[in-house]
């Protein structure tokens, strides 16, 4: 009997007893089972973060020995060290001098941040326009819009980056935020969202002189805070974790972003997988402070964008 | 904070106004940071994959750098994206590197259309009047050619032996210098493949070969002198050959012969290694390198050795994979170009270095002869590993590269699969015959999708 | 009358935008798809040849098919998981709902990459994690190779997209169920009704909104299935054993970007944008969700 075989035979256990004891009222066992299947999903979805965890710490020569963590007796610095994170700190060489782990950060950081800062802008704007004026071809832009969200984005790929090219703006960020910068998904969200907004709010800005942006600016914006916060997480997900987009446009060392830099160490003729995981793991801790400052809003905000309608 | 404007009255709430500073900070940054690399085009940029090379051709790049008072750029670009740029660069006529280092494969892309349409430089012609051809290793000129015209440098010579666990090997009282062929090989099977606790479930295998098809076979198959293509880009592995060694490749993977299993990649490879779940692993040039960095608690307890011949006094390597190193048309310095080739591929002394950080063999014998190929390599017990690979080098098979090579090997991996069920479910009969009609129907299928190709006819 | 030119401003940007970087790359696309191409240089007019290879290409159909069923399964799966897991969670409160909600949606904040590059390790035969714990569990599974067995990968690239989307969705339907009326559901609790009739009577309808978003958004991307596959499956390119996991994307990007024909690609796009448009009207139209509200 193997140690998962008998955790699950005492769950089961456990819950017959439960069942037994109060047959008629279920609400225990429903509760007992409940938790039990929470915490069995948490840990499905959460071991693999414990087994990038264990091998960014692992020196090289175990990486391959265990699957998580070496036995306790065999911890020691030979097998549990920061010469991951060292290699990955210590700089690539370029045209002009080294590059840092920090550039690559602060690279990353730049094209989210700006990207999603962008993006609430444009969509929240068009979205505003969708849903409170009515104006000429706004049915056939709706159809439209939708139409162009089932168009595969590498269809494009060729073409865009033509234009691109053609625009001057390859190996740099411009070509890697505009494309991207308005979606239909964003605009159908901020949509979807500010129609619940009453009009009569507007009317009376209107009525006491306000001109149109700045009463969506100031009484509508701050209306749909919780679905903006969302947006800008999930916009600020995206961006950070690209990797087609730069990898293929960015070209000097000292520009590219973080997804990039991480998978040149997995090499055709021989992988750095260590640093590969290191660089991975320090790189889920903005998208993670984000979302830990976030956590209430994005919740609520998401269900504003999805449920009206 | 001033009475007018506090963070919460910022109409998009906390988090935008966090991501705006966010953003504002970073960006200055960056354009300080960066604004010194807005520095003119440099007259030659290279680019390539691999981090040990950038590391190699800077060195190189410098020099050349003095010599001819010109300036080089070397770009480390992920492999993927590195095709995929070239590619659309091409396509849109700019922002083109003058040098790039491609994978194998890569070279299809390129050549797909009409010779007159290839966007690379025609070698050919060169590397006859400099007596180069015939410095290097004939067969490796066929992973860069189409139609008989050369387009890239090859890199390397890429020959492939077995690496074996020398230490389980002399416990078994296995002599592996008495192995000369495949058949040799394989009576080995029931003194290794056992079941060594008792689990039910087998620890020791002789041999690491995959079960899925890809490379498995495909190294087998050209160490027969079975290449996916021929010269002149028609299929060519609907052959007897390939039949058989196919049915062989079945019969070590499943059933009562069975002698083989899949070790895998990368950190479940490195495991089998150490534990000897396999004593063979097949191991071109550079894979004996990355063994050295990635299992170095096996050191000492490896050695090399040629593969087994199909038939006696037979070829006893094979091949895998390549990189070549190509000259883009839009190129303005074509001749310099050619020279930094020349230096990057071709210069004596750091192929030695090279090989002493690589492991890879380059495809130029002359080079062989320096000392760095001589050196006793401690990792495998004193073995002159370099040697070995020269010697095999010499024998390489041709591997003739196409358009639709990916495709084809797909195609090869379909016949497999369904030979291997049709192998599971009847045993040995028939098995010839499936194997045959599944190859013919492959052949069909690659001659319709090449014969489609409208501009390949100009 | 300024007020009329206002809305057009505001959509303004995204006007241009798209013009520049949708519509006019889409004309190219679509031109396109009636030619031959040699990668970086001429096109050949083929008319429409491109199709009536499609139409009897193995590998096509091959890729039609894993996508079909990565969609279906994915709507199967991902929809009452993530259902499920969201009323669980609905009724917890305070700190260990929100530790169990960012657990949960871990996953969604590594980039594509890593989740290919973790799940080839999950899965290794004799040593992954999956292989271990299935064997562990059902006494099966240890020497199977999921990414090696045509048969298996579908399943693994299923369960792969299942770590990352169930959370990801879960959060929408946890917002929903925020957001339903409790009165409501009261009402019908007084009148009567067990645990799981309120659910499938009262509160479930009164999330149908959201139900259908999600609906929508997980079919057109499961028919986009491009970054998991191609990670996943990186030997192989994105295929798998005998095509097993190619998909219509990485079909695409196979024949357009590695074998050069960007006409063939264009062809296969098309074919691509119809399909999710003929799946989405059905499912827009039984749900009326492009209908405005007052």
């Amino acid at each position: 009997m193997n140690p998962l075989r008998a955790l699950v035979l005492a769950f089961g256990l456990g819950l017959l007893v439960l069942v037994l004891r109060s047959p008629k009222d279920p609400r225990p066992a429903v509760r007992y089972l409940a938790t039990g299947v929470l915490v069995a999903a948490s840990a499905a979805v959460v071991s693999p973060f414990l087994w990038l965890v264990a091998a960014a710490f692992k020196d090289r020569s175990v990486l391959n020995e265990h699957v998580f963590f070496p036995p306790l007796g065999d911890w020691s610095s030979a097998t549990l060290n920061l010469d991951n994170f060292r290699r990955l700190f210590q700089g690539d060489a370029s045209l002009t001098g080294k590059v840092y782990f920090s550039q690559y950060v602060v690279n990353s950081l730049c094209v989210a941040s700006l990207s999603t800062v962008l993006q609430v802008l444009f969509c929240s704007l068009a979205g505003y326009a969708f849903a409170k004026y009515s104006f000429a071809g706004k049915g056939v832009l709706l159809t439209f819009m939708l139409g162009t969200m089932m168009i595969p984005g590498v269809l494009l790929f060729a073409p865009v980056y033509d234009m691109v090219v053609g625009f001057g703006f390859v190996d740099s960020y411009a070509a890697l935020i505009l494309p991207g910068v308005v979606t239909p998904y964003g605009i159908f969200l901020f949509r979807q969202a500010i129609l619940s907004v009453p009009n009569e709010m507007l009317d009376a800005g209107r009525i006491d002189g306000a001109n149109e942006f700045s009463i969506y600016l100031k009484l509508v914006m701050p209306l749909v805070r919780p679905l903006t916060a969302a947006f800008c997480l999930v916009c600020f997900l995206g961006s950070w974790n690209a990797f087609f987009g730069p990898s293929v446009y960015l070209h000097a060392q000292q520009k590219l972003t973080l997804p990039v830099v991480l998978n040149m160490y997995l090499g055709v003729y021989g992988s750095d997988q260590g640093v590969f995981l290191a660089g991975t793991l320090l790189a889920i801790v903005p998208p993670a402070l984000l979302f830990f400052a976030l956590e209430k809003e994005f919740v609520s905000g998401l269900a504003t964008g999805a449920v009206k309608g | 904070m001033s009475r007018f404007f506090t963070i919460e009255s910022f109409p998009y709430g906390k988090a935008p106004f966090w991501l705006l500073a966010l953003a504002l900070v970073s960006t200055l940054s960056v354009v300080v940071t960066q604004s010194s690399s807005a520095a003119s085009r440099p007259e030659l940029v290279l680019a390539t994959f691999a981090r040990n090379h950038q590391e190699s051709y800077q060195g190189i790049a410098r020099r050349f750098e003095r010599e001819h008072g010109v300036r080089v750029a070397v770009e480390l670009v992920h492999s993927r994206a590195l095709e995929t740029r070239l590619g659309n660069a091409l396509l849109a006529g700019t922002d083109v590197p003058d040098l790039a280092e491609i994978g194998a494969g890569a070279i299809a892309y390129f050549t797909r259309g009409p010779l007159s349409d290839v966007a690379l430089h025609d070698l050919t012609d060169r590397i006859e009047k400099e007596g180069i051809r015939k410095r290097l290793v004939e067969s490796r000129l066929s992973l860069w050619s189409s139609r008989g015209r050369v387009f890239a440098l090859p890199h390397d010579a890429h020959p492939v032996g077995l690496v074996y666990r020398a230490d389980l090997v002399a416990e078994l009282g296995i002599d592996v210098s008495r192995i000369e062929t495949w058949d040799d090989f394989v009576a080995l099977g029931p003194k290794v493949v056992r079941d060594l606790d008792g689990d039910g479930i087998v620890d020791r295998y002789l041999i690491d070969l995959p079960m899925g098809a890809a490379w498995g076979v495909q190294v087998l198959l050209l160490q027969r002198g079975v290449s996916l293509f021929d010269e002149r880009g028609n299929v060519a592995f609907d052959r007897p050959e390939a039949v058989e060694t196919i049915a062989w490749y079945l019969r070590r993977i499943e059933g009562k012969d069975r002698v083989a299993t899949e070790c895998g990649w990368g950190q479940t490879l490195m495991k089998a290694m150490i534990d000897g779940l396999a004593l063979f692993y097949i191991a071109p040039d550079w894979r004996t390198h990355s063994i050295m960095t990635d299992v170095p608690n096996a050191k000492g307890k490896l050695r090399v050795m040629p593969l087994p011949a199909w038939t006696p006094g037979g070829r006893r390597t094979s091949t895998w994979g390549g990189t070549g190193l190509v000259i883009t048309k839009t190129t303005r310095h074509p001749e310099l170009a050619w020279k930094l080739a020349n230096a990057l591929y071709f210069d004596g002394a750091e192929l030695g270095r090279r090989f002493a950080a690589t492991g890879i063999l380059p495809p130029l014998a002359d080079a062989w002869s320096l000392p760095a190929f001589r050196e006793p390599n401690a990792f495998y017990g004193g073995q002159r590993v370099g040697e070995l690979f020269a010697e095999l080098a010499r024998e390489t098979p041709p591997d003739w590269a196409t358009p639709y090579k990916t495709q084809a090997e797909t195609r090869l991996s379909d016949v497999f699969l369904r030979s291997l069920e049709h192998f599971r479910a009847h045993g040995d009969a028939g098995l010839k015959d499936a194997i045959r009609r599944e190859l013919r129907t492959a052949r069909e299928y690659l001659e319709t999708v090449i014969g489609r190709n409208v501009q390949a006819r100009r | 009358m300024k007020k009329r030119l206002v809305p057009y401003l505001f959509i303004a940007p995204y006007l241009a935008l798209t013009a520049v970087f949708t519509v006019y790359p889409l004309a190219n696309a679509a031109v396109l798809a009636f030619y031959q191409t040699n990668g970086p240089a001429s096109r050949t007019f083929v008319g429409i040849d491109n199709f009536r290879f499609l139409l009897g290409d193995p590998s096509f159909h091959k890729a039609l098919a894993n996508t079909s069923v990565f969609t279906l399964a994915s709507v199967a799966l991902v929809l009452p998981l993530a259902m499920g897991l969201a009323v669980l969670l609905h009724g917890r409160q305070g700190r260990a709902k929100g530790f169990l909600r960012l657990l949960l949606f871990s996953p969604n904040l590594v980039g594509g990459i890593f989740v290919g590059i973790l799940f080839t390790v999950l899965f290794t035969p004799r040593y992954g994690l999956m292989n271990r714990t299935l064997h562990a569990l059902f006494g099966w599974g240890l020497e199977e190779r999921f990414l090696g067995n045509p048969a298996l990968v579908m399943p693994a690239i299923v369960v792969t997209a299942l770590w990352v989307s169930v959370g990801f969705n879960m959060i929408y339907f946890l917002a929903a169920l925020q957001s339903v009326d409790k009165t409501l559901e009261e009402a019908a609790r007084i009148d009567g009704a067990n645990r799981l009739q309120v659910f499938r009577y009262v509160t479930l309808p009164s999330m149908r909104h959201v139900v259908g978003f999600v609906l929508v958004t997980t079919i057109i991307s499961s028919f986009q299935l491009f970054e998991l596959p191609l990670a996943l499956l990186a030997s192989t390119d994105g295929k798998g054993p005998d095509n097993a996991g190619l998909t219509l994307i990485t079909y695409l990007y196979d024949v357009g970007f590695n074998t050069g024909d960007l006409g063939l690609g264009s062809a296969i796009g098309w074919i691509v944008a119809a399909l999710i448009f003929a799946v989405s009207l059905v499912q827009l139209k039984l749900s009326g969700l492009t209908r405005e509200q007052a």
